[in-house]
């Protein structure tokens, strides 16, 4: 402290004090009406940086969370198609059944074989079933309808997998092998399920004695091969779809984290800066009231 | 040797004198309370010469001497020039810290960050179109709207390094403006090279020039927060002035040496000002910083986009989305449905492309927040050197109301001992001599 206080002195540090706590005040003010407390990178250098990062992080997790989400939705009309490939295959079993037992005459066999060939139209349709304008079943030939309605049984896709992204470099295939089970017709003779289904009609509508032997013998083994083929792919349709349930539990976990962290890094302490603003107001009335009082007051007020 | 009868007046007489002179320079003082750069002065009072009296005493014989009152010897400003050398440093350097802070404020607001327009919000929002795109592959929808993420992304870019660019010449322009020939260098340094001779003429007349001393020292301080100043006082009385970092003085006796070559060491503002826009400076390194967000951006999006560049450029004001929607790649093989590419892209996000960019970030906060806190801190410094100088140069009313009590009743005083003398005179001529009349 100096030792000769002059006028001006008294009234320059009254006027730097008002400032500094106008300055102050100024500051808080912005904290709380805009309830952060980075408003600049300059505020927090680190906390800043800190605070871009988890917030690209959050717009990844929501953008992975609607992608697996978007793979949910994709598996559900996936198993939904197989479970109604499966519906009619059992069908075709039963009817298998039926038309073997040895007691239809030549048009109960044809009217079967007429009712599997609708079903096995009704698999290819199936096989068809799209998701947002995509072909689920196609690998990676989405815009490609696998199996088109009508004689020719030949898998149009690829081979290729789609998959959805769940988080940098985690990815989950979501395609169904549909093809490894329906095969690619009675021309292939792959023995696959579209393959299986043409002989049964074709067995049906030959009606012979040997064709209805066949029914009763290698078509249902086949057919019941084929069957447990499609039960495995729909079990793994499952199996995928738990997991992507899992990975958006485990995301939303992730993005509650990560915004928590990020409300500790660049939100304001309401609670805390309404007390500094309360602190700072009484400073500042305090100031003004010193102010006017001190530098209002001479020796002239005395001299008469 | 006996005393002149009428020397108690012309001793009376002196002391009136010397207390008007007084409350003269207490007026003076008064007036220029508020005066910028003005330092108080007073009278300093001195006893005159005084009467040899030979042979005082009739019993010894040895003389004496008689005061003859007091006369005023010179008017001296109060002034510590230690402290001014003092002030001058921290001055320019208060001008450096803020000017600096100013600059950099202003590139830390080009950025724009935190906020959802900022270059951290459009990467992020680049990212999760590829996400979406990666979904939905075969979408028309979603590769318009990667590319156009994209274009938003790279004009981000432009426009950020476009106002980096922007700050520098700014910065340029404002160290023209000041160095240039009506700036406030050369017209300080002609006004203190006026003043010097003025001063040194006033000098030889044996007059001293306190007020024409404190114009010139206000205009020192002006100069301080430009550049590093120093000052020598000559035996003539004249300032020579050295100014930043110039080869030669600035100011010498009352020669003007401008303009002259400045480097970044120059201190203050000026100093500051080179510093900011030199090739090794804050703003060229942000670009730089830009630049290489801007390639890394472009190399690592590329190199999973193998069929066509989708970035052109390699710095932030010339990367561009080289694609239409139609040519944005989503698989390696080339399949419709395929997203491999897209989600290889998608999970560049986190990767070095916005941690580069967040470190950018990071250094342009810190560098800031280090100019603010050095300029606070300067602040408080010349604050203190400020109220110290006051503290002995500024003029205090109280004091100055004191002293006018003083001198006033001291000009009462030395009134009375003249009525006291002409009563006695009085009684000599008018009551003495009259015997048998």
């Amino acid at each position: 402290m100096s030792d000769r206080i002059t006028t001006g002195m008294v009234a320059g540090s009254t006027l730097a004090d008002i400032n500094a706590a106008q300055v102050a005040m100024a500051r808080t003010q912005q904290e709380l009406s805009s309830g952060k407390s980075i408003l600049e990178p300059s505020d927090n250098p680190y906390g800043a940086s800190q605070a871009l990062t988890l917030q690209s992080a959050l717009d990844g997790f929501t953008a992975y969370e609607h992608s697996a989400q978007d793979g949910i939705s994709w598996l559900n009309i996936s198993s939904t198609a197989l479970a109604g490939i499966d519906n009619q295959v059992q069908r075709v079993r039963e009817l298998l059944l039926e038309a073997s037992n040895g007691v239809n005459n030549h048009s109960d066999l044809s009217n079967i074989a007429t009712e599997v060939q609708q079903l096995t139209e009704g698999v290819k349709q199936d096989a068809d079933t799209q998701y947002a304008g995509q072909y689920v079943f196609a690998g990676t030939l989405t815009t490609t309808s696998p199996y088109p309605q009508g004689k020719n049984d030949v898998y149009q896709g690829n081979a290729g997998t789609v998959s959805r992204g769940l988080g940098p470099g985690s990815s989950v295939n979501v395609s169904v092998n549909l093809a490894s089970v329906l095969g690619n017709g009675k021309e292939a003779e792959d023995g696959k399920l579209l393959d299986t289904l043409r002989t049964i009609a074709q067995h049906l509508n030959e009606g012979t004695p040997a064709a209805v032997e066949a029914l009763a013998s290698s078509d249902l083994k086949n057919l019941d091969t084929n069957l447990d083929a499609l039960t495995s792919i729909q079990a793994e349709a499952g199996a995928i779809t738990d997991q992507l349930n899992l990975a958006v539990s485990r995301i939303q976990g992730l993005q509650a984290t990560a915004t928590q962290q990020l409300s500790n890094v660049q939100d304001a302490n309401i609670a805390k800066v309404s007390i500094e603003f309360s602190n700072q107001q009484a400073a500042f009335n305090a100031a003004l009231h010193a102010g006017a009082s001190i530098v209002q007051e001479s020796l002239l007020e005395f001299l008469h | 040797m006996s005393i002149p009868t009428l020397q108690g007046l012309q001793t009376a007489l002196s002391g009136l004198l010397a207390e008007q002179q007084a409350i003269d320079v207490t007026g003076h003082n008064i007036t220029n309370a508020n005066t910028e750069g003005y330092s108080r002065q007073t009278a300093v009072l001195q006893t005159n010469s005084p009467l040899r009296i030979a042979a005082l005493s009739s019993i010894t014989g040895e003389g004496g001497q008689l005061g003859t009152g007091v006369s005023v010897a010179t008017y001296t400003r109060i002034r510590n020039t230690y402290l001014d050398a003092q002030y001058r440093t921290q001055s320019s350097g208060l001008a450096a810290a803020g000017t600096q802070a100013e600059e950099l404020q202003q590139a830390q607001g080009a950025f724009n960050e935190p906020s959802s327009a900022g270059i951290s919000s459009q990467l992020s929002a680049f990212w999760t179109a590829w996400n979406s795109l990666a979904d939905s592959p075969s979408s028309e929808a979603a590769k318009v709207s990667v590319v156009s993420s994209g274009t938003q992304l790279t004009g981000t870019l432009h426009e950020v390094d476009a106002q980096l660019q922007m700050l520098e010449g700014q910065v340029a322009q404002q160290y023209a403006a000041i160095t240039g020939p009506s700036g406030p260098v050369q017209d300080d340094a002609t006004q203190i090279a006026q003043l010097n001779h003025q001063i040194k003429l006033s000098l030889q007349a044996h007059q001293q020039p306190n007020d024409l001393e404190d114009r010139r020292d206000l205009l020192v301080d002006k100069l301080s927060a430009l550049a590093d100043v120093t000052v020598a006082k000559e035996t003539d009385g004249t300032y020579t002035v050295s100014f930043g970092n110039g080869a030669k003085p600035l100011v010498e006796g009352a020669t003007v040496n401008w303009p002259q070559a400045l480097t970044a060491a120059a201190g203050g503002q000026l100093g500051a000002l080179l510093e900011l826009s030199s090739p090794a400076g804050a703003l060229a390194k942000y670009q730089t910083a830009l630049d290489g967000v801007a390639e890394t951006l472009a190399s690592s999006v590329n190199a999973l986009h193998t069929a066509t560049p989708f970035f052109t450029g390699n710095t932030a004001a010339t990367i561009a989305v080289a694609v239409k929607p139609a040519e944005v790649q989503t698989s390696s093989t080339g399949a419709i449905g395929g997203n491999d590419v897209a989600l290889a892209i998608t999970g560049l996000r986190g990767g070095i492309v916005d941690q580069g960019y967040a470190a950018l970030v990071e250094q342009v906060g810190s560098d800031v927040q280090n100019a603010h806190n050095d300029q606070t801190n300067a602040q408080a410094v010349v604050a203190a050197v400020g109220n110290q100088r006051q503290s002995v140069s500024g003029v205090s009313l109280d004091e100055e109301m004191t002293n006018l009590i003083t001198f006033q009743r001291g000009y009462q005083a030395s009134a009375r001992a003249l009525t006291a003398m002409d009563e006695m005179l009085e009684t000599l001529i008018s009551h003495t001599g009259v015997a048998g009349l």
